[in-house]
């Protein structure tokens, strides 16, 4: 099943702002779209794994905030707290990244009227993180058959010597990587003046609306309770004050 | 090779690759600054560790700076990114804010002092105040930030805090550290430049 990815953008926004200001219940609610849709991606075994993970630590939360547990207690009830706040957050941009192409991204950002002096950018960035991180650590390898670790002598004596040997070699790599991407970018004709054409078609279809409603749905719910408390306190202030 | 071109505008492929480079460093100018601001995790170190920014991410600003050709265009993209990110993290709107201003500055600093070292120092020097500003919320807003940090630490961490944004010295702290740090960063930078990128063509 394919989603718009304008779908997968608004579901990746609303999932972000409820999971993180929203009480546990509307997480878990919203949690629970990626990970459907994950299931018809058939990762069968991510999905179990994260999911169980993330019940156990929501539910162990709930259950042990208000106790008083000692000093390693704490550590385990904050893991537990950024294991249920941050892992599903995680989760939705990991089922974005995977599932949406470069090509369908740049088209629906600029069927949205996006301009592409923002668009290329983003989609580099989005892209480079991982091979910031691949080549960090091929250039870490090595520097460590050369001797050069984070606290070993040779960086003891010096310490800007661990900016010079990690930092230097990670730029010039990736500089040449931005380089050639450029031209290849150049050579296939992708410029912010020309407009861009797209062999895949985006659209809606059936599966974005139920995304929508049920995004929808689960923020109004939100909104309203938490207004419907709001109110209830704003009287009970007004009550307070005339008494 | 001047007399091909017959418009007076800048070459589009140049944009493509301001934009690429725009990307690539960002993408590793967050990178690190997570990695340097992680060692705040020990709470003797907050006030330090928000500075080291500034000195960490020194080398790659100033290669990013002499690369770019539109500084105003490039740099306010970038800081904007970072915002972006920040604010994606939650942290509040004021972070977007600062860092559109601070990229808007440091692209004009660069436009009006050239790809000279004073201009790459000094567009250096107003981009630590973007990374110093990551914990301003703990003054303008006390109370929010707190409570959004203890959904993210354990009570100890969130406690020091509290104490520390008591007065408004640490604050002052983080700025100074910040600045000191690009000072010395930009200085360490030059010595690289000419070192190493100078030296093979990735910088003029």
């Amino acid at each position: 099943m394919k989603l718009d990815p304008r779908t997968k953008l608004f579901l990746a926004v609303v999932a972000n702002s409820v999971i993180l200001s929203a009480p546990l219940v509307y997480g878990a609610l919203m949690f629970a779209v990626p990970a459907i849709l994950l299931l018809l991606e058939r990762k069968w075994r991510f999905v179990l794994v994260f999911f169980s993970v993330y019940l156990a630590a929501a539910l162990g939360f709930e259950h042990l905030k208000t106790m008083d547990v000692g000093r390693v207690g704490t550590l385990g009830v904050s893991t537990m707290m950024i294991i249920s706040r941050m892992m599903p957050i995680g989760i939705v941009l990991y089922y974005v990244m995977q599932t949406t192409k470069v090509n369908e991204f740049l088209a629906a950002m600029a069927r949205i009227h996006v301009p592409t002096k923002l668009t290329i950018p983003l989609t580099v960035m989005i892209r480079f993180f991982p091979t910031v991180f691949d080549e960090a650590r091929a250039i870490g390898h090595a520097m460590r058959m050369r001797g050069i670790r984070l606290f070993s002598l040779h960086t003891l004596k010096n310490p800007f010597s661990i900016l010079e040997y990690r930092l230097v070699p990670l730029l010039v790599s990736i500089t040449k990587i931005g380089d050639e991407l450029s031209i290849a970018a150049v050579t296939r004709g992708l410029s912010p003046e020309t407009k861009r054409t797209c062999v895949a078609t985006i659209g809606f279809h059936v599966q974005d609306v139920i995304v929508f409603m049920y995004c929808l749905i689960v923020t109004g719910s939100f909104v309203i309770a938490s207004h419907e408390t709001a109110k209830q306190s704003f009287v009970d202030f007004l009550s307070a004050l005339f008494c | 090779m001047s007399n091909i071109r017959t418009t007076g505008k800048k070459s589009s492929n140049t944009l493509v690759r301001d934009l690429v480079n725009v990307g690539i460093f960002a993408a590793l100018y967050i990178v690190l600054a997570f990695i340097s601001s992680s060692i705040g995790y020990i709470p003797a170190l907050i006030v330090f560790s928000i500075g080291s920014i500034a000195l960490v991410t020194s080398i790659p600003l100033f290669l990013f700076f002499s690369k770019v050709e539109r500084s105003i265009l490039c740099c306010l993209i970038f800081c904007g990114f970072f915002g972006a990110a920040m604010f994606v993290m939650g942290q509040g709107i004021l972070m977007l804010t600062i860092s559109l201003l601070v990229g808007l500055l440091a692209g004009v600093i660069l436009k009006v002092f050239g790809k000279s070292f004073a201009g790459l120092f000094s567009a250096n020097i107003v981009m630590s105040l973007m990374s110093s500003s990551m914990m301003l919320p703990l003054w303008t807003s006390t109370e929010e930030y707190l409570k959004y940090t203890s959904t993210m630490c354990d009570a100890g961490y969130v406690a020091k805090l509290a104490e520390l944004s008591q007065s408004p010295w640490p604050l002052v702290a983080i700025y100074a550290f910040g600045i000191l740090g690009a000072i010395v960063g930009g200085l360490v930078a030059r010595r690289v430049m000419k070192k190493h990128f100078e030296r093979i063509g990735l910088a003029k």
